[in-house]
């Protein structure tokens, strides 16, 4: 149960435990610019967050895939009240909901494969609130933890959104 | 598929004893100090002695007293006892475990009780003092900047802004409401009356949800007796019927996330209503008042959404009506609830709505325990319901877990 050490994200420890290999090679597959998820053996369908079997078809067996890490914010946040140490220092934050472009609509019609991060920019501070919203385009970004470790993250893509962007707060929205 | 039994254990049980402790932010006791007073003032308010209980169900996230202590401290000796794990919306499915275990054979009477020091103590919301650590689960979410339940659900109800023209203004009806029939209610930690603006004013927590959005923690000890209707309605207090119960029920929710399959603006009561009005044989407008889980302002309406009392995506414009309030067509949490009376996890809603079924609102009025009320419900004054029978608790635990109860008098 040594877990892996070294890494740390916002000052304090990631540790993974040594029983936990998913999260692992999770953060390793990141840690190389490389976002995967969980894909079944059987059904071939994606999954996220990590799991154990397959919520579509049961099915143990799995390899990793890689994905594209671009998607649309689906719902969102703006933190200001921080509660974990490591967060203190950047209120106000954003955290977003994302729906990856892969595998839209399944197994139904509000299904995704949705993935949570928080907003970033190209220098990893958390993006203005302005920036953010409902079908805002993202991407994938990588923060490193050490040790040959990193975390996705999401920053603004740059292409237009497929559907009016919405803002809390904002043309009257909320 | 096997089909739910329908209407078979229909007002074969009944809540017969209630009790709390004071509702505080500075308790200065164990939760085993709270869990005693509070199973022992169900017990008197029951008439029941140590004899009488035999059985004892508690929920808790380790933060509690087992129910063995308890009873030993009471004299009780059980004949059956279960601790269970669990916040929110347990306290619905408890009460479905005892009737289960009664109906079983293995016991006939359960003190059932939540006892913790929410603010003194283990804080829901977190602490900030946990080892700045991420590990196990917490790389999932908790890595992500999502900590506390206000920041697990705001996504939640910003989608359902977004999907259906939510605003925060309509939500603060809640407060507003829960802060009026908190003024008139003298156990409440929060009494003042509140507006709109004063919600809208208050500081961010994480936006969309404003401080005056979100419960108060609260250190207490509340309990409830369950028994057969039968042996009810030979103790001391007018029985509130069990008409129906589900729970806990969950959405789909991969990794056990509330956000990662469906729209997430929809909740897990969605599932629970088919099976609880099914056994209660009514629907939502046989319902005269509601305790729907206050977790936040917009958890009551996301709840009362799913369970029918208005279609969907007409939450907002529902609970600022008016209807939600004292006086009007459907009141929810008549003693403030957690916004305003203060936080215990579910159960003190049941307590409230058994209250009501009594008639026994204890407001500001001389003569509430002998039921004379006025109905006035100005501040200071009246709390009661006029002509209340039937009633239904919304629990919640997240937009993926949730439980229900539907009592008559």
């Amino acid at each position: 149960m040594t877990p892996h050490s070294g890494s740390q994200y916002l000052g304090a420890d990631v540790a993974v435990a040594s029983n936990d290999p998913e999260h692992l090679q999770f953060l390793e597959a990141a840690g190389r610019g490389e976002f995967v998820l969980q894909q079944c053996a059987e059904c071939e369908r994606l999954r996220y967050p990590i799991g154990n079997a397959c919520p579509f078809c049961m099915a143990l067996g799995w390899q990793w895939a890689a994905v594209s890490g671009r998607g649309t914010v689906y719902s969102y946040e703006v933190v200001t009240h921080p509660i974990h140490p490591s967060f203190r220092g950047l209120v106000p934050y954003v955290i977003v909901l994302v729906e990856l472009d892969e595998q839209r609509g399944v197994p139904g019609e509000h299904d995704a494969l949705r993935v949570l991060g928080l907003l970033v920019d190209a220098e990893g501070n958390p993006e203005p609130e302005e920036r953010a919203g409902i079908n805002v385009r993202v991407q994938v970004d990588f923060a490193d933890l050490g040790d040959g470790l990193a975390l996705p993250r999401f920053r603004l893509a740059d292409e237009p959104s497929e559907f009016p962007v919405w803002r809390y707060g904002y043309d009257g929205a909320g | 598929m096997l089909e739910f039994p329908g209407q078979r254990l229909r007002d074969r049980y009944a809540i017969a004893g209630i009790g709390a402790t004071e509702f505080s932010r500075d308790s200065g006791r164990t939760t085993r100090a709270l869990g005693v007073e509070a199973v022992r003032a169900a017990m008197l308010d029951a008439g029941l002695g140590p004899g009488d209980v035999d059985g004892m169900l508690s929920y808790h996230g380790n933060d509690s007293t087992a129910s063995p202590v308890i009873a030993g401290d009471l004299g009780i000796r059980l004949n059956f006892y279960m601790d269970c794990s669990g916040g929110g919306s347990s306290i619905e499915a408890l009460i479905g475990l005892a009737m289960g275990a009664i109906e079983a054979g293995m016991c006939r009477t359960v003190a059932t009780f939540r006892a913790m020091n929410g603010y003194t103590g283990n804080r829901i919301g977190g602490t900030g003092r946990q080892a700045p650590v991420f590990t196990g689960l917490s790389l999932d979410q908790g890595i992500h900047g999502m900590h506390s339940a206000a920041q697990s659900f705001a996504p939640s109800f910003m989608r359902h802004m977004y999907e259906y023209g939510t605003t925060s203004k309509q939500v603060a009806h809640v407060k507003v409401a829960h802060s009026k029939h908190a003024s008139n209610n003298p156990r409440a930690l929060y009494p003042k009356r509140v507006t709109v603006e004063d919600v809208l004013s208050s500081r961010w927590i994480t936006k969309p949800l404003h401080l005056l959005d979100c419960c108060l923690e609260t250190d207490n000890g509340v309990a409830i007796i369950v028994t057969s209707a039968e042996h009810a309605r030979d103790l001391r207090q007018r029985p509130a019927y069990i008409m129906g119960v589900a729970g806990r029920v969950n959405k789909e929710q991969p990794g056990g996330y509330h956000w990662t399959r469906g729209p997430i603006s929809r909740v897990a009561g969605g599932h629970a209503a088919p099976i609880v009005f099914g056994q209660a044989g009514i629907g939502p407008e046989d319902v005269d008042v509601t305790g729907s889980y206050d977790a936040f302002t917009f958890t009551t309406m996301l709840q009362l959404e799913a369970y029918g009392f208005c279609k969907e995506g007409e939450g907002g414009d529902y609970v600022s009506s008016g209807i939600i309030e004292l006086g009007g067509a459907r009141p929810n949490n008549t003693s403030g609830g957690h916004l305003c009376e203060g936080y215990t996890h579910g159960i003190g809603h049941v307590v409230e709505n058994v209250r009501q079924l009594r008639h026994q609102a204890d407001d500001y009025c001389p003569g509430w325990a002998q039921g004379q009320h006025t109905y006035d419900y100005s501040e200071g004054g009246c709390r009661q319901v006029q002509d209340v029978e039937v009633t239904m608790n919304l629990g919640w635990a997240s937009p993926s877990t949730g439980s229900a109860l539907i009592m008559h008098n």
